[in-house]
């Protein structure tokens, strides 16, 4: 039987090509689409879930509630540790993590590793195995070091690197350390990641922040006992908070925060390690939103829905042209299940079709895929049986969605008016009407989103920062020494086109390194409580940037170390209040600036952010992170590539590249960026899967009308007439789907837009663009077949019946 | 074998309804040949459909072997129609993307008969119909008398007790209706089917033993 339904179905699919290559190609492309959008949102939320711990181990962030807000802080004084672990009722293993890209020498090798300095606890917290060493005493001593076998074989090659005494430059000293283990790899999917590990005492500044509860520096991670409640861990963690941070609840008090339903002020709240990827709040995030892979789901949806939707109305148009045979069928003695069973097989072999086309198809846009959406997709994921099982299950819903409806109305249609042959395709009409509009609302959605993060994006590009973006060139420094930062200020100089050079503790925009970060200080000020972001700069800071000084002078040498200055942005003197902001002397957790210059404002954030207030200092022990290069020339790439030779000399081990901060601004965009590019190719697909339906839909209709169309035509309609009346049908159909996507897509890019502080408006031209290019793109399609109509000698279409 | 007790047939129409058929009585024995007769729109066809279980009376009683089929629920009526009953129409209604061979073999597959069983039954009508040489063909590559014949095949591979033909020649000219009506006798009498027709032509008619002469809806005389 099975196989009578299966030879029947490819004998159909033979004869009727059109159909079925609409309904196959648009099926394979949905589903490679959604394949790939859906394993890509799979990715995102596997991650850590290799981790034994991955529900009883938490990264701790604090939360202050000043006057202003909420604020978030991620960071931890060094005592905090100990603390955790003696006082934290059911606390198991506790670990601070620091560190960072590091020198690393053995021999004559000499590399950059990310060297991340952690305490004892942590190889027994996280699930990163050993090949070799033991894991309870890998840490025990300071001077030991823990490596993957990337970074063993990059240092070792094919030596045993276990017992062997490499050298790791911190602060410009280098530090012997016996290698005591290798881990396994880390896999793709952790959220912490590194390739050497040391005793978190190693940090460069622990003897400055040791035993000090001022300075918050590092990210702490605890384990609780499994059996721990989620309630006495909150209460442990506002004991604790209460005892060691009194001072800071106090300061908090006086700015005037209101205290929540509890009575705290300041909380020290957890984000378990199966959540920390996707966490906002995570030390390590990578900006991404936690909705993206939501989204991804969604879009993968939309798009495996509209070729379902064209499945099935081609589907129940093709089966009237099929009345004979099903009426015949029943004739015969077939019970309407067993029609149903033959019509979904016929689905189903479809689908199979179309998922093996849309496998091969995924395969080969995989590299193409992550290399456009910056993703790390592989088919390993496939290893997982769960996974496959998820697919095939996900699939089998298609087939039965796509196969099952037209089945079952093909089932019930009654036998006498098949075989009397009155069956037509008007009936039923309303169903499909109904999801032809809905294709179009998702497409005219997708489109007018895509069109509103475009115009925002451009808008975002094209905002003036009050910086000069196009001539500097931003370097990042990689903990270089500070005696090639002189050498390279000195080759500068004499370089023609180097107009001027600076160095920053923070970037601006985003460089290619990825990293970013600020530094905020809260201190009194006349017995107000301020604050304020404050980055460490070098000489010339406002000269190398073209900032407006508003008063006041840039940094220089005529002053000395200069670091008893500080400059400020007009927000600060704004949230200061003085009528000569020369005059006014800022004492600042045990040091004293007196301001020497105000800058117009400047958007040294994201445009997501308003301007905060900033101060600009220089300090002789905080360390540069970025030299900014200004320069003048014809030949920007040329000169960025000489720059960067003579800083490869001096330092050869630098590792990031140098960018335009013009680059780097576009960089903080980049998700949105990446989110635009995958709405666009989702609006591109679902508009052309959906014309396609149209036109097959198109074709079988008018053919139904061909008598019609031929009595008009004796009758003396004109052609444009046919056409007209033949495509006005489909176009009502396009316009009532546009009119419904308007006020979704309005009010969720409302929605996305007041996520930036700068942001452009939506246009009501927007949607009629929208609706334009929707309608021109249906009468295209459909008018070729209604012209081809209205064409036809009318004598030859009366004479058939 | 078949009894009919004051059927009626309605079709409602705007308000009011379209009468087919009034209180037709009818009974047709066992072994019987029937020619139904009358002109376009009497009815005739209707009653055939309702006799082969294909539409439902609007009124009346109907018995097949003694049994109230009208009373009867979906499942066990598919049964009856299966195995009792064979249809053959004008339009030879054959399935187009299906050989000769795979038509005459589709009743079977819904009798769920064993793969051997039916490979025998299909052989066993081919070898009697001498088609054994087109069996791998499609529809439109018979002439009509030829597809008529395997229309007839695959109504009579199941072994029903009754046929019914709904103008079994209307598409045929003279020579083909004649071997097929000559056809439709033999499996009368040979093999003692029960056949019901619906025929224009008074020629036809003579191959049966009855004439029923039906006029707006009334079995006349």
């Amino acid at each position: 039987m099975f196989t009578s339904y299966l030879r029947i179905a490819w004998r159909n699919l033979w004869k009727q090509k059109v159909f079925a290559t609409v309904n196959m190609a648009g099926m394979s492309v949905a589903i490679c689409v959604a394949l790939l959008l859906s394993l890509t949102a799979y990715h995102e939320w596997s991650y850590d879930n290799f981790q034994e711990n991955r529900n009883n181990v938490y990264q701790l962030y604090r939360q202050d509630i000043t006057a202003k807000g909420v604020r978030v802080s991620k960071s931890f004084s060094e005592p905090m540790a100990d603390v955790l672990k003696k006082e934290l009722p059911g606390v198991k293993h506790v670990s601070r993590i620091g560190g960072g890209e590091m020198p690393v020498r053995y021999k004559n090798k000499n590399i950059y590793l990310d060297v991340e300095m952690v305490d004892a606890d942590f190889l027994q917290m996280f699930s990163f195995p050993l090949q070799k060493g033991n894991p309870h005493t890998a840490l025990d001593k300071l001077d030991q070091l823990v490596l993957t076998p990337q970074s063993a074989q990059s240092l070792f090659n094919q030596e045993d690197p276990v017992g062997k005494t490499v050298e790791v430059s911190i602060n410009d000293r280098w530090k012997p350390f016996v290698v005591s283990a290798v881990s396994d790899k880390i896999p793709d999917n952790s959220t912490i990641s590194y390739e050497a590990l040391a005793r978190f005492e190693n940090v460069e500044d622990y003897h400055e922040i040791k035993g000090d509860w001022h300075f918050s520096t590092y990210p702490v991670m605890v384990e609780m006992e499994p059996s721990a409640k989620a309630a006495v861990l909150n209460k442990g963690l506002i004991t604790i908070a209460n005892k060691y941070m009194a001072d800071l609840i106090k300061d908090l008090k006086t700015m005037g925060g209101t205290p929540d339903e509890e009575g705290q002020l300041l909380r020290i709240q957890t984000i378990a390690l199966k959540d920390l990827h996707l966490s906002p709040n995570s030390t390590f995030s990578t900006g991404l939103n936690p909705l993206y892979p939501w989204m991804m789901l969604l879009l993968a949806c939309l798009i495996i829905g509209i070729a379902c939707i064209n499945f099935i109305n081609l589907s129940v148009a093709r089966s009237f042209t099929r009345g004979g045979e099903i009426g015949l069928r029943k004739a015969l003695g077939a019970m309407d299940r067993q029609l149903m069973m033959q019509f979904w097989t016929e689905a189903f072999l479809l689908c199979f079709i179309s998922l093996l086309v849309s496998m091969v198809l995924a395969a080969i846009l995989l590299p193409y895929y992550n290399a456009t959406f910056r993703h790390d997709l592989s088919f390993r994921l496939l290893e997982n049986g769960w996974l496959v099982l998820a697919i095939a299950s996900g699939f089998f819903l298609v087939t039965l969605l796509a196969g099952g409806y037209p089945a079952w109305k093909i089932a019930r249609v009654n036998i006498i008016q098949v075989l009397k042959g009155k069956l037509s395709l008007t009936k039923g009409g309303g169903v499909r009407n109904g999801l032809i509009v809905f294709q179009f609302v998702v497409a005219a959605l997708l489109i007018s989103c895509t069109a509103i993060i475009w115009q925002q994006l451009n808008f975002i590009r094209a905002a003036p920062l009050g910086y000069n973006t196009t001539q500097v060139i931003s370097i990042p420094i990689d903990n270089a020494s500070q005696q090639a930062l002189v050498a390279m200020r000195n080759r500068l100089a004499s370089e023609p086109a180097v107009e001027s050079v600076t160095g920053s503790m923070l970037n601006l925009g985003m460089g290619k390194d990825g990293s970013s970060g600020n530094w905020v200080l809260g201190f009194d000020y006349k017995g107000n409580q301020v604050s304020s972001q404050n980055i460490v700069v070098d000489y010339d800071y406002v000269k190398t940037l073209d900032l407006k000084m508003v008063t006041g002078r840039d940094f220089s040498r005529q002053y000395g170390a200069d670091t008893t200055g500080v400059i400020i942005n007009e927000q600060m003197a704004k949230q200061l209040g003085e009528k000569d902001p020369l005059n006014i002397i800022l004492n600042t957790n045990g040091r004293t600036f007196h301001v020497i210059g105000v800058v117009k404002d400047y958007h040294f954030e994201s445009l997501r952010n308003k301007i905060s207030p900033l101060m600009l200092t220089m300090s002789a022990t905080v360390r540069l992170n970025y030299l900014f290069v200004k320069v003048n020339t014809n030949h920007p790439v040329a000169t960025m590539d000489k720059i960067y030779g003579i800083w490869k000399e001096i330092n050869p081990l630098a590792k990031n590249d140098p960018s335009f901060l013009d680059e780097n601004a576009d960089r903080l965009y980049r998700q949105e960026a990446r989110f635009s590019k995958i709405f666009m190719s989702g609006a591109i697909l679902a508009i052309v899967i959906s014309c396609m339906g149209l036109f097959a839909i198109a074709v079988l209709v008018i053919a139904q009308r061909r008598k019609e169309i031929g009595i008009r035509k004796v009758l003396g309609a004109s052609v444009s007439g046919i056409v007209l009346l033949l495509s006005r049908d489909f176009l009502k159909l396009v316009l009532i789907g546009v009119f419904l996507a308007t006020p979704i897509a309005w009010y969720g890019m409302q929605r996305w837009l007041s996520s930036f502080a700068f942001h452009t408006e939506i246009h009501w031209w927007i949607f009629a663009l929208v609706g334009v290019v929707a309608v021109v793109i249906a009468l295209i399609t459909t008018s070729l077949q209604a012209i081809r109509a209205a064409l036809a000698n009318p004598v030859k279409s009366l004479k058939i019946d | 074998m078949i009894q009919l007790q004051k059927i009626s047939k309605h079709y409602p129409v705007g308000f009011g309804k379209n009468e087919i058929l009034k209180d037709i009585d009818l009974t047709i024995e066992e072994g019987e040949f029937v020619s139904i007769m009358g002109p376009s729109g009497s009815g005739k066809s209707t009653l055939l459909h309702i006799l082969g279980l294909l539409e439902e009376p609007s009124a009346g009683a109907y018995l097949f072997q003694g049994e109230r089929v009208d009373k009867m629920n979906e499942k066990k009526r598919t049964q009856l129609h299966r195995g009792a009953i064979g249809f053959v129409f004008q339009a030879y209604h054959l399935i187009d993307e299906l050989t000769v061979y795979e038509n005459i073999e589709t009743p079977l597959l819904y009798k769920s008969l064993s793969g051997s069983e039916r490979k025998s039954k299909v052989a066993d009508v081919l070898d009697r119909f001498n088609m054994v040489a087109k069996k791998d063909l499609f529809p439109n590559q018979l002439s009509g008398g030829q597809q008529q014949l395997v229309g007839i095949a695959r109504a009579i591979v199941a072994e029903p007790r009754v046929i019914l033909a709904d103008e079994p020649t209307g598409n045929l000219h003279s020579d083909q209706a004649k071997s097929i009506m000559e056809l439709f006798k033999q499996l009368n009498e040979q093999d003692k089917i029960t056949i019901v027709q619906v025929t224009h032509s008074d020629l036809n008619a003579t191959y049966g033993n009855r004439i029923i002469q039906i006029r707006d809806g009334h079995i006349q005389g």
